[in-house]
């Protein structure tokens, strides 16, 4: 029987195979003007389809309630059930820091200092980047597999059939919870690496406590914490929609749900690097560092 | 073959199909399906696999949209519509798919009350009897507490028969229902239908290859062949069709000898 699912978001979302000019392409020339022109337009195309889950992500949230109880169902998920994954992750983090730190300003007697640079480094770049990724890769994944099981087990299409918009059910009550979850998960993981950044430089290497401290929240202050939550809901944002694409993308049985979950964690880990970069210049015109003391 | 003289009655259609064409890639599925389904009666889709019966059912709902053709339900054309204005439109139609598609997450009971729930019933007495009274009648009220991963497939066919039916459609979509159940559950599924029908006046386009249950439920049965309407007409015109396609299809002859 021949029973092909239904399109992706919505059957107006266009796929790279349902667009006849890639099609075109793909059964054509292999020269790499070709190939680089494929790329470009797969990639223009990947935009447009996230833009589409945009645009139906702002409908949901005009036109229909919230999902409350899915929404603190995915924040459980989300939020608790990335405890150990974010503890361990800021609280190493802020022990390597500290103790690579401590190797290098030891030389010039600026030991007891580390806590300020510790402290920066975990509320701009470290607790962010790393946390992200880390749930990137264990949120993220399960949000593509469970949405793409979903999808080729026709699941969606049966919410479909019973009149419940897929993005409603499956996207939304997701991308609250990640938004509420990350800048969360990211505050924790940078108390966990600053706690242990103290465990290491003062337990191990012999700081002054009062130091460490004095430096630490001298250094620190409310804008790095806005740093930290800015970028959190950002790249929250970031993974739950590339996630959920790509989960709501899936075809091809089991083999295309584990290409889905695959790519779900390499482009949000890539997402995030990369808006990383233009994210902290833009934060660093808003919140410039070094000019409060 | 030229389909055979219409056995529909002349009330407006329920749902009326004219030119529907679907291709998926360089396959043409459909090629010009003309079909007009009218209120209260069964209508039995049958043909060989693959000549999509299945995708013109999902077209029914809106679940795909056509190539070229229209679909109109009740008056209303199903092209252009988005997913949210389909929503209403859906909402009074049931529909069983070929492999139950029930949510993994949910229990029995939770799957079989989702209709309920999405439509904006709220009072649990209500939904609880609704979804006991859909359960006994697939004869599985014991079981509501069990997730799909642990039903067998026919257990998982009649929680989903039970998910189409308990929001009490004006049309249900049945997407090979006895496919996989023993005799005597294909007979409680055969006279669901008819009970259905008879009671509530619902309106039913099965898909089935089981010919026995063919002649049980049909009032008019469809059949699709290379994309088209090849035949069409009530089960006494298909039973003395004089289309040996159809003979051999009626009586699984394949030709073959061992």
């Amino acid at each position: 029987m021949i029973a092909p699912s239904a399109s992706t978001l919505s059957p107006q979302l266009p796929t790279p195979q349902s667009v006849p000019s890639l099609r075109r392409m793909d059964d054509s020339s292999r020269g790499p003007i070709s190939t680089l022109g494929r790329a470009v337009l797969n990639f223009i195309n990947y935009f447009g389809q996230l833009g589409i889950l945009l645009g139906e992500g702002f409908e949901s949230l005009v036109k229909t309630k919230p999902r409350l109880h899915l929404t603190m169902e995915q924040i459980v998920r989300i939020g608790f059930g990335s405890q150990v994954v974010v503890i361990v992750t800021g609280a190493f983090t802020g022990a390597v820091f500290t103790a690579q730190s401590y190797f290098k300003f030891r030389d010039f007697g600026i030991e007891s200092t580390i806590g300020s640079i510790v402290s920066v480094s975990l509320f701009r770049e470290l607790g962010p980047v790393l946390t992200g990724l880390m749930v990137a890769g264990r949120v993220g994944a399960a949000m593509a597999a469970e949405i793409g099981t979903m999808k080729v087990s026709e699941q969606i299409d049966a919410l479909r059939a019973m009149g419940v918009h897929p993005v409603d059910y499956l996207a939304m009550p997701r991308f609250f919870a990640m938004t509420i979850s990350m800048p969360l998960l990211i505050a924790e993981a940078v108390a966990f690496g600053l706690g242990a950044s103290w465990f290491v430089a003062v337990l191990g290497f012999g700081i002054p406590s009062a130091w460490f401290w004095m430096h630490t929240i001298d250094h620190t202050n409310l804008e790095d914490l806005s740093y930290a939550m800015t970028k959190g809901l950002v790249f929250g944002m970031l993974i739950v929609v590339i996630s959920c694409h790509q989960g709501l993308s899936t075809t091809n049985g089991a083999v295309g749900v584990g290409q889905s979950t695959t790519r779900a964690v390499v482009f949000s880990s890539l997402a995030l690097l990369v808006t990383n970069f233009f994210l902290t210049l833009l934060l660093n015109y808003i919140f410039p560092m070094g000019t409060i003391t | 073959m030229p389909a055979p003289p219409s056995a529909e009655p002349a009330a407006s259609p329920f749902i009326q199909i004219r030119g529907l064409h679907k291709s998926f890639d360089s396959q043409k599925v459909l090629q010009g399906i003309d079909l007009d389904i009218s209120r209260g009666e069964t209508l039995v889709l049958v043909g060989p696999s693959g000549e999509g019966k299945s995708v013109l059912l999902k077209h029914i709902i809106g679940l795909l949209h056509p190539d070229a053709g229209s679909i109109q339900f009740d008056g209303t054309s199903l092209c252009g519509l988005s997913e949210r204005q389909l929503a209403p439109l859906r909402r009074r139609i049931g529909y069983l798919f070929q492999n139950a598609a029930l949510f993994d997450s949910l229990t029995v009971a939770q799957n079989v009350a989702f209709p309920l729930i999405e439509a904006g019933i709220k009072n649990p007495a209500e939904i609880k009897s609704r979804v006991q009274e859909a359960l006994e009648v697939v004869e599985l009220d014991a079981h509501t507490e069990k997730m799909p991963i642990n039903l067998s497939g026919g257990m998982r066919k009649r929680v989903g028969i039970a998910r189409a039916i308990v929001g009490r459609p004006e049309i249900i979509l049945y997407d090979e229902p006895t496919a996989g159940l023993d005799p005597i559950v294909t007979d409680v599924i055969d006279h669901l239908i008819k009970r259905l029908q008879k009671r509530y006046h619902v309106t039913s386009v099965v898909i089935t290859h089981d010919i026995a249950s063919v002649f049980k439920i049909a009032d008019r049965i469809v059949m699709l062949k290379n994309g088209i309407v090849y035949f069409n007409g009530n089960p006494d015109q298909l039973r003395h069709s004089p289309d040996t396609f159809i003979q051999d299809f009626i009586a699984g002859r394949s030709g073959m000898t061992s």
